[in-house]
């Protein structure tokens, strides 16, 4: 009986998406209440598989020979507790959008994407035959494609890109399926378990990384996201590039690196090279980008780089520390998606040049916000810091002489992201008002800033108390237990910090009351100039940065695209088709040649072959 | 009781395309009406025939001295996809055909057509097979330039004379055929073939017919009348070109006279994989490149009849080289529903082009954009179908591909198996750009004032739609067992087809 659980948080959203297409038009608001309740109900019904035994549904569905699908769903520790973070995603990111697609024009189609998104993750986290979990699989990276198309008209540039892409690296990820069956002859995931060694098993943990690094957004395969972000909506950003499908991918990674195969040093070598890159990249580029989106999803590529640089390790560490650092990232950067569509839809715009002095007409969008940027640079006590703590560790514990160089890929890129978000804080709740920002005037409805507050708050606990999910969930999850860790009393430090602070704000309001400050009109050459015109925007200062001489080639070239796969490979595909182009002049004589060479060869092939 | 049904599906559409070239030449509605009945009934027909197996005798004449018609598992389910896209294409034409004149005689083509199609499907006689086939195909060169354009006129020229020089070779074939056996009927040159005479003429007649019907399926390098060809025809004579005509007077006889007649061998095996790679990687990449919706479309026809040359040819070649037999069993069910599931999705998407050329008077996609608001209903269509075409999951696309994946690895072609998902790969990207830039992003200045096409174009539409999401369904056990298990033993049984058809007479 319990084991029929198991198929509520897959298929009930799935049927209940296909609903919400034949609602009319003319009834409204009945979609969004129908996904907040079927969201509600799998964050529920997920719990209770969470709790329970591990449960194994079997269904046969299709056998022909060696040939098989069956519905084989297994609840794993480990998948049902990633499962439960994004249920819970889908719950609040409900709820977020049913105010911020309102007045949208595609909002009708938007929730039923939306739950197949959802009905699809689950189905990949209980997946047990790995044809089933293509299958889900494509289904989300579909989903995200019509998902984006409900933005702006802008926004087929990134739909486009983003199918394409990931519909690459499902194709990689199918070729590597097939060559695991042919290598194990099965298609049952807890059954296989093979040593990378040997051509075809490298090649099949290659392909299969390719498709695990596109949906997550690890370089080089990462462009996608950054494009998205131009005329996606907000909440679709912090749904599927943010959260869904940073879980899918790292959760994919971890068990090809853990469960399925048995990696030798080497390949754990090409992920940390993969994960420290990343990190590199992506944050220079987050550093210069003038546009909040934009900005954001290049942060969510190099957290990505964390992640992979924590499982590269091999380590139980490591390998602890990249999953938690992918839990606490889809918070943290959910977080800031969804706090940027709030400004975004009271503003009106979400170029950084076009905002600022939010932080008094929206207090708590502009704390929530502040909480997450400062985990996302990974600041203690907060979670940002807990998950990159390990990283670390991990890293020093592959204890080869090469590791110093990760370490400090992964700490200056961390440096690199507080710069990066002192920028954005400052442009976007600091400094002056602008003339998109003066007239809010409150902060956003509670379907807006009560998802944010629970995610901020999720920070500071996962922050404080990381020990708990670490220790109870994500250990046992992947089958080790932690050797005692460098000491990091986090609670202790926090009231540390906590009195600092206090201390510090303190000393700050006694000098303020002791001081007498005057102010006067800013007056240069004889003439009084207007408050506007001395604007300073954030986004300024970060221009030097392009303009650096060996990083002014870098960015040239990114502007370029030549650093993007997805360009150089539509380059090499236009040059197959002109060459082929030229071949087909149009002229009759030339088609009825080739049909006489191809008889000829044929008549030739067989009357001498056989 | 239903075997006799069995001559009506050639005699329906002959008999109603005579009486419409009669009777409805003033009134364009009688045609329609007439139109529409031929197809649907034989739509029904086709369905009631489904368990039916046997032979029918015609004039009560037994072969090898009179002609016999077979219905066996692969001809009935090429029948019923035949006369399911001809009766979806019949609906659509209803409102489509409103630009052009002469509707009497586009109804008489189309029957004619159709009916030459089924008699392909149907017959086990040699020279009966090319009567069909010129039927089917002389009636085809007149429907592709049925709008006098000039362009149209080269285009129905080009395909004239590469198809009937298809035709010719056929002709040669079943010449030479007829020499060195004594026999026209199929079945009794098969139980010549399966003592294992080998005789150069007949290695020769083999080669003929290959490269005969290779034309006929427009495979590379015997395709280039295709991509000029099916753009020209209005659009539901496009979706009937691409969608079943390349299938049933190509793909179909070839299958036909390879497994069942001449006998397979490693050669002809090796072949029709090496043809069906070629065929779709040349017609993808040439797809992805093109600005003309149909012509894009047309490309993909080659590229997708890849697939089930490919398919089929990988089966066969398993088959001749003793290696597994369910493997190769899975390799031609791949190949199989791949055939019927392009006829579905490639005549959606072809009568989608339609209603959108229909609408905006355009075929070229740059002149498109935004249509997304304007005409939901093909958007949706379109989608779907190109979602299918791309091999998408839960689409019957997917499905298909997916078993010609697997049964190349389980063989240890890991190549032909890459190939395949590489060429699926770029049938993706070349189908978001359909629909990036026909139903995303701005509506064009010039187009504000569009409307959606009419409704009963929406409705054929629509049927070809269920049919893409729900064919997927057609592998389970069930199901499988009486319409796709039956095609693919049909193959797989060889030239024991010979005994099975004489002794059944």
């Amino acid at each position: 009986m319990s084991e029929n659980l198991l198929l509520v948080p897959v298929f009930l959203p799935i049927a209940v998406g296909v609903l919400v297409f034949f609602i009319p038009k003319m009834v409204k608001g009945v979609r969004e209440a129908l996904s907040l309740l079927t969201a509600a109900i799998a964050f529920v019904v997920v719990f209770l598989i969470f709790r329970m035994e591990e449960s194994h549904l079997f269904i046969s569905i299709i056998e022909i020979g060696d040939f098989n699908l069956h519905l084989d769903l297994l609840s794993a520790p480990l998948a049902s507790f990633i499962l439960l973070f994004a249920t819970g995603f889908g719950l609040l990111i409900s709820l977020f959008s049913a105010s911020y697609m309102a007045g949208k024009e595609r909002y009708k189609e938007y929730y039923g994407y939306f739950l197949f998104a959802l009905g699809g993750t689950a189905g990949v986290f209980l997946a047990n035959h790995f044809l089933l979990f293509l299958i889900f699989w494509e289904m989300v990276t579909a989903s995200l494609y019509f998902l984006i198309t409900t933005g702006e008209p802008r926004a087929r540039e990134g739909a486009t890109k983003s199918f394409a892409m990931i519909g690459a690296s499902d194709a990689c990820l199918l070729m590597g399926v097939g060559i695991l069956w042919f290598l194990n002859r099965t298609f049952v995931i807890s059954d296989i378990n093979l040593p990378a060694e040997g051509w075809l098993p490298v090649l099949a943990f290659l392909l299969l990384m390719v498709g695990s690094i596109t949906k997550a957004g690890a370089v080089p395969m990462h462009t996608w996201i950054p494009t998205a972000s131009e005329g996606a909506p907000a909440s679709v950003m912090a749904y599927l590039p943010a959260a869904l499908d940073k879980l899918l991918g790292i959760y994919l990674l971890v068990m090809i690196s853990t469960k399925i195969f048995v990696l030798g040093y080497s390949l754990g070598l090409v992920l940390m090279i993969i994960g420290a890159v990343t990190i590199i990249a992506a944050v220079m580029f987050a550093m210069v980008q003038h546009e909040l989106p934009k900005l954001l999803s290049y942060h969510a590529v190099s957290q990505v780089g964390y992640m992979v640089l924590g499982i590269g390790t091999l380590t139980p560490i490591g390998i602890v520390g990249g999953l938690f650092h992918m839990l606490n990232n889809s918070i943290y950067k959910s977080c800031l998606f969804l706090c940027g569509g709030s400004v975004e839809k009271k503003s009106g715009s979400n170029e950084l040049g076009d905002l600022g002095g939010l932080s008094r007409s929206m207090p708590i969008t502009f704390i929530t916000a502040l909480i997450a940027a400062l985990a996302i640079s990974g600041i203690p006590p907060l979670n940002g810091f807990a998950s990159k703590w390990l990283v670390y560790q991990g890293v020093l514990e592959t204890g080869k002489g090469g590791s110093f160089i990760f370490l400090i890929a992964a700490m200056f890129g961390s440096a690199l992201t507080l710069a990066s978000f002192i920028k954005v804080i400052y442009s976007v709740f600091l400094g002056q008002k602008s003339k998109y920002t003066e007239k809010v005037t409150g902060d956003s409805g509670f379907a807006m800033v009560f998802p944010v507050v629970v995610l901020a708050i999720l920070c500071l606990f996962f922050g404080i108390f990381y020990r708990f999910p670490v220790e109870q969930f994500i250990a046992p999850g992947v089958g080790v237990s932690l050797t005692p860790m460098g000491i990091w009393e986090s609670p202790l430090a926090t009231i540390l910090l906590i009195a600092g602070i206090a201390l510090g704000l303190i000393i700050y309001w006694i000098g303020r009351a002791m001081r007498s400050v005057r102010t006067a009109d800013t007056f240069v050459g004889g003439e009084k100039i207007e408050a506007e015109t001395i604007r300073v925007e954030g986004t300024y200062f970060y221009d030097t940065i392009k303009e650096l001489p060996l990083m002014e080639k870098f960015y040239l070239s990114e502007e370029k695209g030549h650093f993007d796969l997805y360009i150089l490979f539509g380059k090499l595909r236009a040059w197959i088709t002109g060459a082929l182009q030229f071949l087909h002049n149009g002229i009759l004589s030339t088609y009825l040649s080739w049909s006489l060479l191809g008889i000829i060869v044929l008549l030739c092939l067989s009357i001498f072959l056989l | 009781m239903n075997m006799a049904l069995l001559p009506s599906m050639v005699a329906i559409p002959l008999g109603i395309a005579f009486f419409t070239y009669l009777l409805a030449r003033k009134s364009s509605i009688l045609a329609d009406i007439l139109g529409n009945l031929a197809t649907f009934s034989i739509l029904v027909i086709s369905i009631l025939l489904i368990k039916t197996r046997g032979v029918y005798v015609i004039g009560g004449w037994n072969p090898p001295i009179g002609i016999n018609w077979v219905l066996d598992g692969l001809s009935n389910l090429v029948l019923v996809v035949v006369a399911l896209i001809s009766f979806a294409a019949t609906i659509f034409s209803t409102r489509y055909m409103e630009q052009y004149t002469a509707r009497y005689k586009y109804y008489s083509l189309f029957l004619l057509m159709v009916g030459g199609m089924n008699g392909v499907i149907l017959t086990g006689d040699l020279f009966n097979l090319f009567v069909f086939l010129e039927v089917a195909s002389v009636a085809s060169y007149a429907l592709v330039a049925f709008g006098c354009n000039h362009e149209e006129l080269e285009a129905s020229f080009k395909y004239l004379v590469l198809s009937s020089i298809g035709s010719t070779l056929v002709l040669f074939g079943v010449a030479f055929v007829y020499g060195a056996t004594g026999y026209l009927n199929m079945a009794s040159i098969g139980g010549i073939m399966a003592t294992g005479n080998q005789n150069t003429i007949l290695t020769v007649a083999a080669v003929l017919f290959i490269v005969g019907f290779c034309i006929k399926a427009a495979l590379v390098p015997f395709h280039p009348w295709l991509p000029d060809a099916h753009p020209s025809a209005p659009a539901p004579i496009s979706a009937m070109l691409s969608g079943v005509l390349i299938k049933a007077l190509g793909v179909y006889a070839l299958f036909r006279i390879l497994f069942n007649v001449i006998g397979l061998n490693q050669l002809y095996g090796t072949l029709l994989i090496v043809l069906g790679l070629l065929s779709m990687t040349v017609g993808v990449f040439l797809a992805v490149g093109q600005w003309d919706f149909k012509r894009l479309l047309a490309y993909h026809s080659i590229s997708q009849m890849g697939y089930v040359i490919l398919g089929v040819g990988l089966g066969g070649y398993i088959l001749a080289t003793g290696g597994s037999s369910s493997v190769a069993a899975l390799a031609i069910l791949g190949g199989i529903f791949h055939l019927a599931n392009h006829a579905v999705f490639k005549s959606l998407l072809f009568l989608s082009s339609g209603s959108i050329e229909y609408s905006t008077g355009t075929r070229q996609l740059k002149e498109m954009g935004g249509l997304i608001s304007i005409m939901p209903v093909t958007r949706t269509t379109c989608s779907i179908a190109s979602l299918s075409i791309a091999g998408v999951p839960p689409f019957n696309g997917f499905w298909s591909k997916l078993l010609i994946v697997i049964a190349a690895i389980q063989a240890g072609f890991h190549a032909v198996a890459g190939i395949t998902i590489l060429v699926s790969f770029i049938t993706l990207i070349s189908f978001l750009k359909v629909l990036r830039y026909a139903f995303l992003g701005e509506l064009p200045e010039k187009l504000k004032n569009i409307k959606e096409s009419p409704a009963l174009m929406g409705v054929a539409q629509a049927i070809l739609a269920l049919f893409c999401i729900g064919m997927g369904l057609l592998l389970l056990p069930g199901p499988r067992e009486f319409l796709l298990e039956p095609a693919v033993n049909a193959l797989i049984q060889g030239v024991e087809y010979a005994r099975i058809v004489l002794s059944g007479s």
